[in-house]
């Protein structure tokens, strides 16, 4: 079972954008096929450094395409960017320091972490590209 | 020998750095904004040569006349404007000299950055023709010697073939076209290549900073005004050709060499200048920069998020389509001529990440020199041999020397520190990485000293990386008071990078318990204020002093100057035929012209006496390209005063004994009299003419 499906609506017809949302939803899945399976811990977490990094340099590609669009809601994204960056980077301390029940939270929160901006933030942003 | 100038140069510099720092603050010390208040100084002489403009008046008679007026009649406005005009534009020299001194001293004028050195120069032979055409204007007894000599120098170049000093030798003599001339110079001409020229100069570089901060704005001002108050710009007498002055106050700012022409040759000034200016042209190339690798673009990691070009000092990235068919739309291509190899790109990348082990660490943009998977390795190395409650892990660029002196005495047990290429290289997320792995409990990260950093913005950029206000954002997580910035003001009152150690130590909270960070004593507010005053006191009278003394003497006491001044057309190579009628009817009916003269003329012998001494003997060669022109004579001389016998002869024909005009005369000369030696070629006679 995959935790995240990509949809045609999400397209946002930035195709390098588009293309690392693909990306980024199969980063998330394998790691939670990796937290499902009997992975170890090292594993996961090396999963979720690949996560972390690949995230950081695709809010970078987004907030440049935000910034030459002129995006009006720029700041409250960039912020949303820059939280989402220390909660996943808390996950990672957290899942460090505590595997065993890391496992459990981790599971859980994978999905509501992106998917929730995914589903806010990136929607609003899918109103003011898409159209064109 | 390059290298120990520079040693020298940075023993000069450094102490003055510290002392201003001290008054100043790292920020706003004057010596890391030189340039910046260079273009400043300038737009105050625009302002002030605005208003000035709208008052002078462009004529022989007019000019001093204008001038006294705006200075007098107008102290309170246009005499405050005038000095204003002055001071900018001499305290603009001393920036200026200083400006390359510094970059000079710390290295910064080689390597990728040859172009802007290099388009620095020609702006010094804008500035100080722009200095001298503007002494000249004024119309006083300097201007008239500005003018004498500035025309004595041009004379020397083959550009005329009459001599232009013979103008400024008789009222008569001088035209207000040539005022015309020298105002558009001044006004238009060559600001306007200035303006283009300090384009040229700061092209090559990203955000070039052209303006100084306000502060330093403000305080230059009300300096300047203030001595615009206390010693005004004035005059130095109405110019009177009969007499020279006994001495002048020279700007020496802008006429240093002027008195040299009355030592040396006019080519030898010129040989002077022009040496010196090719010196320092080659100067980035006599002692080349050692070759360090250019930052390398991999494309496999890079989105083009493009924050390395826009981080980049140098301009040396830009953001091109895509090479490789990845779905992305750009991607970052380093220009290898520009990059010096700083490895703020690589600061600035967001997948210059430690936390990364699953695929091998490398950055979209990475330092081949300093690679990222090198630089954590160091990091852990490190780390795994610090003891102790209190781990403190130094970055120090390489360009410190106070963090490479530092590297042998403070790696104690408790301290490591490490190389960066510069501040700016450090990616934030390394600081995160090592202390949220305690790695260390606290971060020094060492720039150049005072915030004047060797690559530009390296330590602003760090800076506002580490307070979130640039990208890469520090994490929000990570504790600030475990970071001490080693420039930053908040360090300020720590002299060296130990001390900086040492206080970050002396903060840091005990495990487990948030801390709260003192900072180090810093200078008292008064005192520093103090420090600031004295420093725009003592820069301003040192502007001030220099622009009038030491008094410059431009005869010796007791003389009188003479100065011949005539040409005269020789007699041709040989007489002239009368063609007979048969060599006549021999040519095309159109060239039969009755008789054939020779074009080239014989060179014609000046002899100038005093008391049967001879002080002037010399073959002037006629001029012209078929040497069919007359010679022209323009000598100035000086004799002592006192009743003397004046004897000028001039022969016609080469070779020939005795004279075929002189005139010898006992003239009675007062100490600073001016004669001027003429001849009438109508008259066919020589004058001693005083006016």
């Amino acid at each position: 079972m995959t935790l995240l499906q990509w949809k045609p609506a999400y397209t946002l017809g930035i195709p390098s954008v588009d293309h690392e949302h693909r990306q980024l939803i199969g980063l998330i899945n394998e790691a939670y096929a990796q937290l499902e399976g009997s992975a170890d811990a090292d594993a996961i977490e090396r999963c979720l450094e690949d996560i972390c990094t690949a995230i950081a340099a695709h809010f970078a590609l987004e907030e440049r395409h935000m910034r030459e669009a002129g995006y009006a809601e720029y700041a409250a994204h960039k912020d949303e960017h820059e939280d989402l960056l220390d909660q996943i980077r808390e996950l990672m301390d957290e899942f460090a320091a505590d595997p065993e029940a890391g496992r459990a939270t981790l599971r859980q929160r994978l999905a509501d972490w992106f998917g929730g901006h995914f589903a806010t933030f990136d929607a609003r942003l899918h109103e003011a590209f898409g159209d064109h | 020998m390059i290298a120990l100038l520079q040693t020298i140069g940075r023993w000069l510099l450094e102490p003055l750095r510290r002392l201003l720092e001290r008054g100043f603050g790292p920020r706003l010390n004057p010596l890391n904004h030189l340039g910046a208040l260079n273009i400043y100084f300038f737009w105050v002489v625009l302002v002030s040569g605005i208003w000035l403009f709208i008052f002078f008046e462009t004529s022989v008679a007019g000019a001093y006349a204008s001038v006294e007026y705006l200075t007098h009649e107008q102290w309170y406005l246009g005499g405050v404007m005038r000095s204003l005009h002055r001071y900018a534009s001499d305290a603009a020299i001393i920036t200026l000299v200083l400006h390359m001194l510094r970059e000079f001293a710390y290295d910064r004028h080689r390597g990728m950055r040859w172009f802007s050195w290099v388009t620095g120069i020609p702006l010094l032979w804008l500035v100080i023709p722009l200095g001298i055409t503007g002494y000249w204007l004024v119309w006083d007894q300097l201007g008239w010697y500005v003018a004498l000599t500035s025309a004595e120098l041009m004379d020397a170049l083959p550009i005329f073939s009459e001599s232009m000093a013979r103008n400024f030798l008789s009222d008569a003599a001088l035209s207000d076209r040539f005022f015309t001339l020298m105002a558009f110079m001044h006004l238009i001409g060559l600001p306007l290549f200035l303006v283009f020229g300090i384009w040229l100069h700061v092209l090559r570089i990203n955000g070039p900073r052209i303006n100084p901060p306000r502060a330093l704005m403000a305080g230059s001002l009300a300096a300047m005004v203030v001595l615009s108050f206390v010693f005004p710009a004035v005059s130095q007498g109405q110019v009177d050709m009969s007499t020279v002055p006994d001495s002048l106050g020279l700007d020496w700012y802008y006429l240093l060499v002027y008195p040299l022409a009355k030592a040396w040759s006019p080519g030898w000034v010129w040989g002077l200048l022009v040496g010196f200016s090719l010196l320092l042209c080659a100067l980035p190339w006599v002692a080349p920069m050692r070759g360090k690798s250019p930052a390398h673009v991999d494309l496999d990691n890079c989105n083009g998020c493009a924050r390395c070009a826009d981080d980049c000092p140098f301009g040396a990235i830009t953001m091109q389509p895509r090479s490789d068919g990845q779905a992305y739309e750009i991607e970052a291509v380093v220009d290898p001529a520009l990059c010096m190899s700083c490895g703020l790109c690589t600061g600035a990348c967001p997948t210059a990440t430690p936390f990364r082990r699953h695929s091998d660490l490398v950055p979209g943009i990475d330092m081949p020199d300093l690679e990222a998977a090198a630089l954590r390795e160091s990091i852990l190395q490190a780390a795994a041999k610090l003891e102790g409650e209190r781990r403190i892990l130094v970055f120090g660029c390489q360009e410190n020397a106070q963090s490479r002196r530092m590297k042998a005495v403070v790696n104690d047990a408790e301290t490591a520190i490490l190389d960066v290429i510069c501040s700016g290289h450090l990616p934030p997320p390394f600081v995160d990485f090592i202390l949220s792995r305690d790695l260390a409990d606290g971060i020094v990260v060492a720039g150049c000293p005072g915030g004047d950093c060797q690559y530009r913005f390296g330590t602003e950029w760090t800076s506002l990386r580490m307070a979130r206000q640039r990208d890469p954002h520090l994490r929000k997580r990570v504790d600030s008071a475990r970071l001490a910035l080693a420039w930053e003001d908040r360090w300020h009152g720590c002299r060296d990078l130990p001390d900086v150690v040492a206080a970050l130590r002396a903060t840091l909270p005990a495990a487990g318990q948030p801390g709260e960070p003192s900072a180090p004593r810093q200078p008292r507010r008064a005192l520093r204020h103090a420090l600031a005053a004295a420093a725009y006191a003592v820069f301003f009278a040192l502007v001030a002093w220099l622009s009038v003394w030491p008094r410059f003497h431009l005869i010796d006491a007791g003389h009188a100057m003479v100065s011949l001044s005539f040409s005269h057309a020789g007699q041709r190579v040989r007489e002239c035929r009368t063609l007979t009628q048969e060599e006549l009817d021999k040519l095309p009916p159109n060239m039969r012209k009755p008789q054939d003269c020779p074009r080239e003329r014989l060179p014609i012998r000046v002899l100038f006496a005093v008391n049967d001494a001879t002080l002037f003997e010399g073959t002037l060669a006629p001029t012209g390209l078929w040497n069919d022109g007359s010679a022209n004579l323009y000598r100035r001389l000086e004799v002592p005063a006192g009743t003397q016998e004046l004897f000028i002869g001039m022969s016609e024909r080469e070779g020939a004994d005795g004279f075929d005009y002189s005139l010898a005369q006992v003239v009675d000369l007062g100490p600073g009299q001016h004669v001027v030696v003429e001849f009438d070629s109508e008259r066919g006679a020589f004058e001693f003419r005083r006016e």
